[in-house]
């Protein structure tokens, strides 16, 4: 049938502006997609092997040497500690927060919309808006949350607690988005299936973890996917929040990545920081696809 | 029958009490930051904190952010950064998801995939050497040096390319026969066939780059040239913690977001669900 036919345009027409339309139409977004991401990763990685200035010039090869000074920096072992102990706890407790919202808010009932959009408001904060609300927040004299709880430490002040302290925000300021996620796949869930279990005699705990939980597992395995990017990648509240301290204790890869490179101008040891982060995100990915993929083939 | 109706509604009337609660609770840091604008200094070092401001009348800290800060100058430039970034990334987008929806031509696949694997690349890490980039091209402390690494939208192509999609070919053959150019077919039928999708995905660049913090940041030193999230954390410093003012700001600087995101709330509700999990 003509209509699943692609449209070819008539070759006698077909000149060479023609031919070249499509390619001008992908252009711009192909210009700007290799100028500010495919040449700085490239040259990131350049970066990394090489010696570079402080005008972020190459000056020469330097082997696995920026490698070799990065690990064995005690600073570095402590930014790569920290990154991994967020992830660790950002994702298991944002996808099991979420995904209890979402079980509480699933059923469409009168006030439905109102507490829908008390979980998802959170994705409409900024950043550094939500930052320095939780800096007053948390603060330990004047803050509300202290006072309500009957705590006495400062949770940015304190080397013990201020990477929970960013986690929270962090945590936080996932709710919204991921919240509709789950909403959206719980009631994507046929009807008659739960039906069918509820006249099984199966009950809620099976029915969720029978039926509702395995359809669910791409939801659950893209939240988990995008808030590891997310958790790997925490710099901003950290900026804002901490400085990295205190005596690092919130240091994180990309925080030490935006210091040593923006701050310091050693931009060859940024470059390693950034892949070290990038590889390790990308392992943590495939990892999650390899789960993925064990669990719904021994289902 | 009556006694299983009645315990569902008791049980139905639980589960949005509860449900309220959560909620509140989840908005709780919102409520704080707003009530604490309307809060003299005075009232911020009382102890025990307060959690209603005495009186709602009190507008000194905005006047004073005002004064500390140029809180419309921030505004401006994070609108304009806001809709640079948002038209050309659209712009960009439309373009290329209409030459991928109907057009066939050498490299189709390797091309869609080299646009879509960006994707893979965190912005994050790239922020760098980036930032020399924009530097070298003596971008820094401008417009386009705060959006112009935000051109690249693979998620809003690709969503668009889906929406172009399912436009009847027939359609756009009928047109051409009758002299309707591409770009004419494009600009005339098919954009505004498409409005609901690209409402979502402009308020959602918009709202995206509107709320950026690190790279603003990172190009910007200027203070004529910051941006509204980067402007809000930079009122209040070691030696001098203006907490009352900084909420003041924070207040401000939520209203254009949190406008956008209530009128659209379902628009972007339907779309943003129905396309992250392909994106």
């Amino acid at each position: 049938m003509s209509e699943v036919q692609p449209i070819q345009l008539p070759l006698a027409r077909g000149s060479l502006m023609r031919k070249a339309k499509p390619y001008l139409f992908i252009l711009p977004i192909l210009v700007f997609a290799v100028g500010f991401i495919y040449y700085p990763f490239f040259k990131t990685f350049l970066f990394s092997f090489s010696t570079v200035n402080a005008k972020g010039v190459i000056t020469g090869f330097a082997g696995l040497d920026n490698f070799n000074y990065l690990f064995s920096r005690r600073d570095f072992k402590i930014a790569l500690e920290n990154t991994l102990k967020i992830t660790a706890i950002n994702v298991p407790v944002t996808v099991l927060i979420t995904m209890g919202l979402a079980l509480l808010a699933n059923k469409k009932r009168r006030l439905s919309p109102v507490y829908e959009t008390m979980f998802t408001l959170p994705m409409a904060i900024a950043m550094s808006a939500a930052a320095m609300i939780f800096k007053v927040l948390l603060n330990p004299t004047v803050g509300y949350l202290n006072y309500a709880l009957g705590l006495d430490f400062g949770w940015y002040q304190s080397r013990d607690y201020a990477l929970y302290g960013i986690l929270m925000l962090t945590v936080w300021m996932g709710i919204g988005f991921d919240f509709l996620l789950f909403l959206s796949a719980f009631r994507a869930v046929p009807e008659q299936l739960i039906e069918a279990g509820i006249m099984d005699g199966a009950g809620w705990l099976s029915r969720f973890f029978k039926i509702q939980l395995p359809l669910i597992s791409p939801t659950i395995l893209y939240v988990t996917l995008t808030n590891m990017v997310l958790a790997m990648m925490v710099s901003g509240p950290v900026i804002i929040l901490t400085q990295g301290g205190p005596a690092r204790s919130t240091t994180t890869l990309i925080f030490m990545m935006y210091n040593s490179g923006y701050g310091s101008a050693n931009y060859s040891l940024s470059a390693c920081i950034s892949l070290v982060a990038f590889a390790l995100t990308f392992a943590l990915a495939l990892l999650a696809f390899y789960v993925e993929r064990k669990r719904v083939h021994y289902q | 029958m009556s006694g299983l109706k009645q315990r569902r509604m008791l049980g139905g009337i639980a589960v949005q009490i509860t449900a309220l609660l959560v909620g509140l609770t989840i908005i709780f840091p919102i409520i704080y930051g707003i009530l604490g604008a309307f809060k003299s200094p005075a009232e911020f070092s009382a102890y025990p904190p307060s959690f209603w401001p005495k009186s709602f009348a009190y507008t000194q800290n905005f006047q004073d952010a005002f004064a500390r800060v140029p809180f419309l100058r921030y505004g401006l430039n994070s609108l304009i950064v806001a809709l640079i970034g948002t038209t050309a990334r659209l712009l960009f987008a439309v373009l290329a998801a209409f030459a991928f929806a109907f057009y066939d031509f050498r490299f189709k696949k390797t091309l869609f995939l080299v646009i879509l694997a960006t994707m893979m690349l965190p912005g994050d890490t790239l922020l760098v050497t980036n930032y020399l980039t924009v530097s070298r091209l003596g971008l820094l402390n401008s417009y386009l040096g705060m959006a112009i690494t935000s051109f690249v939208g693979a998620t809003q192509m690709f969503m668009l390319r889906q929406s172009f999609l399912t436009f009847p070919r027939d359609l756009k053959e009928a047109g051409q026969i009758d002299g309707c150019g591409d770009l004419r077919f494009l600009a005339t039928i098919l954009l505004p066939i498409s409005k609901p999708v690209l409402v979502t995905l402009s308020v959602q660049s918009f709202v995206t780059l509107w709320n950026a913090y690190l790279w603003p940041l990172l190009v910007t030193n200027s203070t004529n040239m910051r941006t509204i999230q980067v402007g809000i954390t930079m009122i209040t410093s070691f030696e001098d913690t203006n907490y009352h003012l900084v909420l003041a700001g924070v207040t401000l600087s939520l209203i254009p977001a949190f406008l956008l995101f209530i009128v659209l709330r379902r628009n972007i509700h339907r779309n943003m669900t129905a396309g992250a999990l392909v994106g």
